[in-house]
């Protein structure tokens, strides 16, 4: 009979339900919604973040002073003493943070002559394929890293062993264009190698008046073959916090348990510590101007959203809860009919519970998997990829449509059973 | 004489607001959060991007001043010029810097003068260990300085140097803190401003200046070429690598907030309507008695019309106030700072939670009257 | 001259008949119980007389008007000037007083007057409960707020469908009385109910079985 009378409550009440069902599916896919976007925008700033380039760089432990400052002229730069091996390069990919390791590109900067004119020329990888000894393959380099350069000209390419890319200012300088040639004579060697502009860039830093070559064209200038300079590499980092500060501080401070979770987490100083693990002959220096923005950057967004979410949750949950006692109160009559025929407080309750739950429920299920979509909505027109539904929070959702229909009708229980059901019945 | 019916359905609508008070209840606060989310939502849309614009200036100077020609120096009272061109609200920190090359035990260094006060603006993101030089004796060194010579602070370090006339100094500092910023800074030494000029015996004369300026890329270019036109000894420059970025950055993050705002504003809205709904679904007998009464469709709409407008301001009045101060808490937690926000959205909140309001109560009423009052009288 | 004449009236919900070729007249000043039991189609007659339904078939000539050629719109104004409903279920707004109640029946037929509203409620005996609330009320007060509500406009037939049907016998009288009264006054009267004690205040009853007429009787013989 319970059952009987659930079902016609459902059934007949076709228009009320409906509209409280797609009260709480609404409620529920905005929570769902506002859920995955929480749990994924950290990922996702953090990958468009890496815009910013490098934040972390790689120097021969021995080189005491890098000169790599921005404006600042430095005819008298002593070249650096100290290598690393271009072999050493692919062990970069095979620490234990390799998943996060974004991009990274070698460095060797050499200073030759054009027209008698000295010009610093910068080998780089441009976007080179690498086979890991691990096993997987991945494309890596500068390009991919000065995503604020505006480059003029096809892409470079690693094999283009006569092509450069010349900055702005200098091309402007020996007035060259794009396919114009031209030589350069290595201080060294006196050896005299032939160009062509393949690309012109600007960076609005001192790249402008640089070229950058294919490494084996600048290891050949410099006479220094199979070796860079310096290595600058993006890492996906978790901010810092008290742990990795002190972390990077003395790694040999920490206690047992606290260098495991250190370890095991993606802060820049473990990533930057496992670099120096594998590669022994390098230091690996954060750049903190990227590091600490990042994670200030990261922190405020996900506070953000954490907020958003909390009051999205909070506003569906008071709009549900509403709409549930709404509808409760307005059917007192039906419930005083019930208790004069004899129902007991907890029969009723049982069954307006029941009724409500199995709304909440479909409501529910619609409601994620409109949520879902619109997460997925945010996720393409925001970061041109897909948000990851979380399962956890298919659970945490069910939870919260338990409660808050549980909690919006109890102002309905608790009327109820204060209800007389001659009061009711009379039409008082 | 039409006053007195005027007055009679005013009573009336009074008495229906005041004696179904729970309904009511219901109704305002589905009303209300919406306001709320409306109000809150697109005052935070509003302000975010500003705060987050700021938030972005962790990553430093994003304009840099350099002598132009042939000028080694700049006048530091022609930046003071420049630099007030730019509103005192958007200006982060103003920097100057002067290098030195000096030698300490044979080794040589450079010694940089600046204002670490205006540091602290512009690069936040030094790492100091120790604190800033506050005295005229005391110096922060880069953290390869400090690997190189094994220096640590408490130490002393003797600096020599030539001034600008070519005078010979030689004195000891005290190593007050030593930075980390994973680039140049590292192999700098560091000084207060005023000493480095007392050391070269020159006044009020910068080579760098880094300024940090909370506005967008067109702001910062319009700047910068009335810098070029009104300044001709200072040349410019944008800092492409932190400007691009923030751009490309900030956008994302600005349509995350405004789709995300989107969506939940739609979805509260239609939660807002229904709730109007039931409440109004409720109200069918009642329709069907005026009805009955001889009352015309069109008078019965204006009623609940009237109803609901008073509603959707009551609502709107009430979530704006909430919606205000749930976007200031929001900005003071995230970002530490008041929310600036526009009076007129006070009026437009009311104004659209009034539109949702009218709109979600006449659609039923509309089905309502278009049923025979006899089917919605029987019985029941 | 007659206030009502009902013509072949017939009105089925698609196979099935409520009404079958309805015949019937009530004169001006003339009282009328319209009697029979549940199914009997006497609701059905009720609504099409007090212009809340159309019959499928024949004319319905309401004061010299012929209400089923009219539209929906016209049949509001007509049903709020000419006729004066009461209910068995009351049907009062529940948020509006006694008196509101009354006032609202004059607001949409015409002008509010406070004074002949609280007359009418005097008139039904209920002038001291004038500001009560429906919830308030009794259920025989209720039905007399309805009584002074369905008098007000002075419509030219008063319609009322089983006044006394949730009314205990003091009230029931009460209610009868009043009627009584209204008629006395001149006015034309419907009242359709199931019970004979009820239909026999009439000066004719007209009993109803399955839709179709089954016997007409003449009370004051």
């Amino acid at each position: 009979m319970f059952g009987k009378m659930l079902l016609r409550v459902l059934t007949r009440q076709k228009k009320k339900s409906l509209l409280i069902v797609l009260t709480v599916a609404l409620g529920v896919s905005l929570a769902t919604s506002m859920l995955n976007v929480m749990f994924d925008v950290g990922d996702k700033v953090n990958q468009e973040l890496k815009a910013y380039g490098a934040n972390l760089n790689i120097v021969p432990k021995g080189a005491s002073f890098v000169s790599d400052m921005y404006q600042i002229d430095d005819n008298n730069q002593a070249t650096p003493s100290q290598f690393i091996q271009e072999d050493e390069l692919v062990k970069i990919k095979m620490i234990f943070w390799a998943y996060n390791i974004v991009d990274f590109a070698p460095y060797l900067s050499v200073t030759a002559n054009i027209d008698d004119k000295p010009v610093k020329i910068v080998g780089t990888w441009f976007d080179k394929h690498l086979i890991i000894p691990t096993g997987d393959e991945i494309d890596t380099g500068m390009l991919a890293m000065k995503s604020w350069w505006q480059i003029d000209g096809s892409k470079m390419v690693d094999d283009n062993l006569h092509g450069a890319m010349m900055g702005e200012t200098l091309a402007k300088k020996l007035n060259l264009k794009i396919g114009d040639e031209f030589t350069i004579v290595a201080p060294k060697t006196q050896q005299i190698i032939t160009l062509t502009v393949n690309n012109i860039f600007h960076s609005g830093g001192i790249e402008d008046s640089e070229i950058y070559v294919s490494l084996p064209i600048a290891q050949k200038l410099a006479d220094k073959v199979g070796l860079v300079e310096r290595i600058e590499v993006s890492a996906l980092t978790t901010p810092e916090n008290e742990l990795a500060r002190r972390a990077a501080q003395d790694p040999n401070s920490l206690s047992r348990n606290e260098w495991d979770v250190w370890y095991c987490t993606a802060y820049i100083s473990s990533i930057a510590y496992q670099l120096e693990e594998v590669m022994p002959s390098v230091r690996v220096k954060a750049i903190m101007q990227v590091a600490e923005s990042e994670g200030a950057i990261l922190q405020k967004t996900q506070l953000l959203m954490i907020l958003l979410t909390i009051l999205s949750l909070v506003c569906s949950a008071l709009a549900i809860s509403n709409l549930v006692t709404a509808n409760v109160i307005e059917r007192s009559a039906e419930i005083g009919l019930l208790k004069a025929l004899g129902a007991s407080n907890s029969a009723v309750a049982m069954l307006i519970i029941c009724e409500i739950l199995i709304i909440g429920f479909i409501g529910g299920v619609i409601g994620y998997f409109i949520g879902v979509g619109f997460a997925q909505i945010i996720g393409y027109t925001v970061f041109g990829s897909t948000i990851e539904p979380k399962i956890l929070i298919i659970p945490l959702v069910g939870l919260m449509v338990l409660f808050i229909t549980l909690l919006g009708s109890v102002p309905a229980l608790r009327m109820m059973i204060f209800l007389k059901p001659i009061d009711v019945l009379h039409g008082r | 004489m039409l006053n007195k019916n005027r007055l009679f359905i005013t009573k009336t609508l009074l008495s229906s607001l005041i004696r179904r008070r729970s309904r009511i209840l219901v109704a305002l606060l589905g009303t209300a959060i919406g306001a709320t989310v409306l109000f809150g939502m697109v005052t935070l849309c509003y302000d975010i991007p500003r705060q987050m614009g700021k938030a972005f200036r962790s990553y430093g100077a994003n304009i840099i001043f350099m002598p132009a020609g042939s000028h080694a120096t700049i006048d530091l009272n022609l930046v003071n010029a420049a630099t007030d061109l730019i509103p005192s609200t958007q200006r982060i920190g103003v920097t100057p810097f002067r290098y030195l090359a000096v030698r300490s035990n044979v080794v040589p260094y450079t010694l940089v003068g600046t204002d670490f006060q205006q540091i602290t603006k512009t690069s936040p993101y030094w790492l100091i260990e120790g604190q800033f030089p506050s005295q005229d004796n005391e110096i922060m060194i880069g953290i390869d300085v400090a690997n190189y010579a094994h220096l640590s602070i408490g130490d002393i370090m003797p600096i020599a140097g030539k001034s600008r006339q070519n005078d010979n100094f030689d004195q000891i500092f005290k190593i007050v803190g030593i930075v980390k910023t994973g680039k140049t800074e590292d192999s700098f030494i560091f000084v207060n401003f005023t000493k480095l000029e007392s050391l070269l015996q020159e006044q009020n004369q910068a080579e760098v200046i880094e300024l940090s300026i909370s506005a967008p890329k067109e702001e910062l270019q319009n700047y910068i070429a009335k810098v070029k036109l009104n300044f001709p000894s200072i040349e410019p420059h944008l800092i492409k690598w932190v400007t691009q970025s923030e751009t490309q950055v900030l956008g994302k993050l600005s349509s995350l907030l405004y789709l995300v705002t989107s969506v939940v504003l739609i979805l509260t809205m239609i939660c807002v309507a229904t709730t109007m709904m039931t409440v109004v679904i409720e109200r069918r007998k009642e329709i069907g008695l005026k009805k009955a009464l001889g009352a015309e469709n069109r008078r019965i709409a204006k009623e609940f019309l009237a109803e609901s407008l008073f509603l959707g301001f009551i609502g709107g009045l009430i979530g704006s106030l909430f919606g205000l101060l749930f976007a200031q808490v929001i900005s003071r937690e995230v970002f530490g700072s008041s929310i600036v926000f526009e009076f007129y959205l006070i009026p437009f909140t009311i104004l659209i939670s009034m539109l949702v309001t009218v709109v979600a109560c006449l659609m039923p009423v509309k089905q309502a009257v278009e049923v025979e009052p006899a089917l919605v009288l029987r019985g029941e | 001259m007659n206030i009502l004449e009902v013509n072949n009236v017939s009105k089925n919900y698609g196979s099935l008949y409520a009404l079958a070729d309805i015949n019937m007249t009530v004169g001006d000043g003339k009282w009328l119980s319209i009697m029979g039991p549940s199914g009997s189609g006497k609701s059905t007659l009720m609504n099409i007389i007090g212009c809340m339904d159309k019959p499928t078939s024949g004319s319905v000539i309401l004061d010299g008007q012929d209400i089923t050629q009219l539209s929906l719109t016209d049949l509001t104004v007509i049903r709020r000037d000419k006729i004066g409903l009461i209910f068995q279920q009351f049907h009062l707004v529940p948020y509006l007083t006694a008196l509101e109640n009354v006032m609202l029946a004059q607001y949409y037929h015409s002008m509010v007057d406070e004074k002949e509203a609280l007359n009418a409620l005097e008139r039904v005996g209920l002038h001291a409960r004038a500001k009560h609330l429906p919830r308030q009320l009794s259920g025989g007060e209720q039905q007399r707020v309805c009584i002074a509500r369905a008098l007000i406009n002075y419509p030219k037939l008063i319609l009322a469908d089983e006044p006394t049907g949730n009314l205990d016998e003091a009230n029931e009288s009460l209610v009868m009385n009043l009627l009584h009264q209204l008629h006395q006054e001149g006015s034309s009267i419907i009242v359709v109910t199931h019970s004979p004690e009820v239909a026999k205040h009439a000066e004719t009853t007209v009993v109803l079985e399955h839709g179709k007429i089954a016997q007409i009787i003449d009370n004051l013989k």
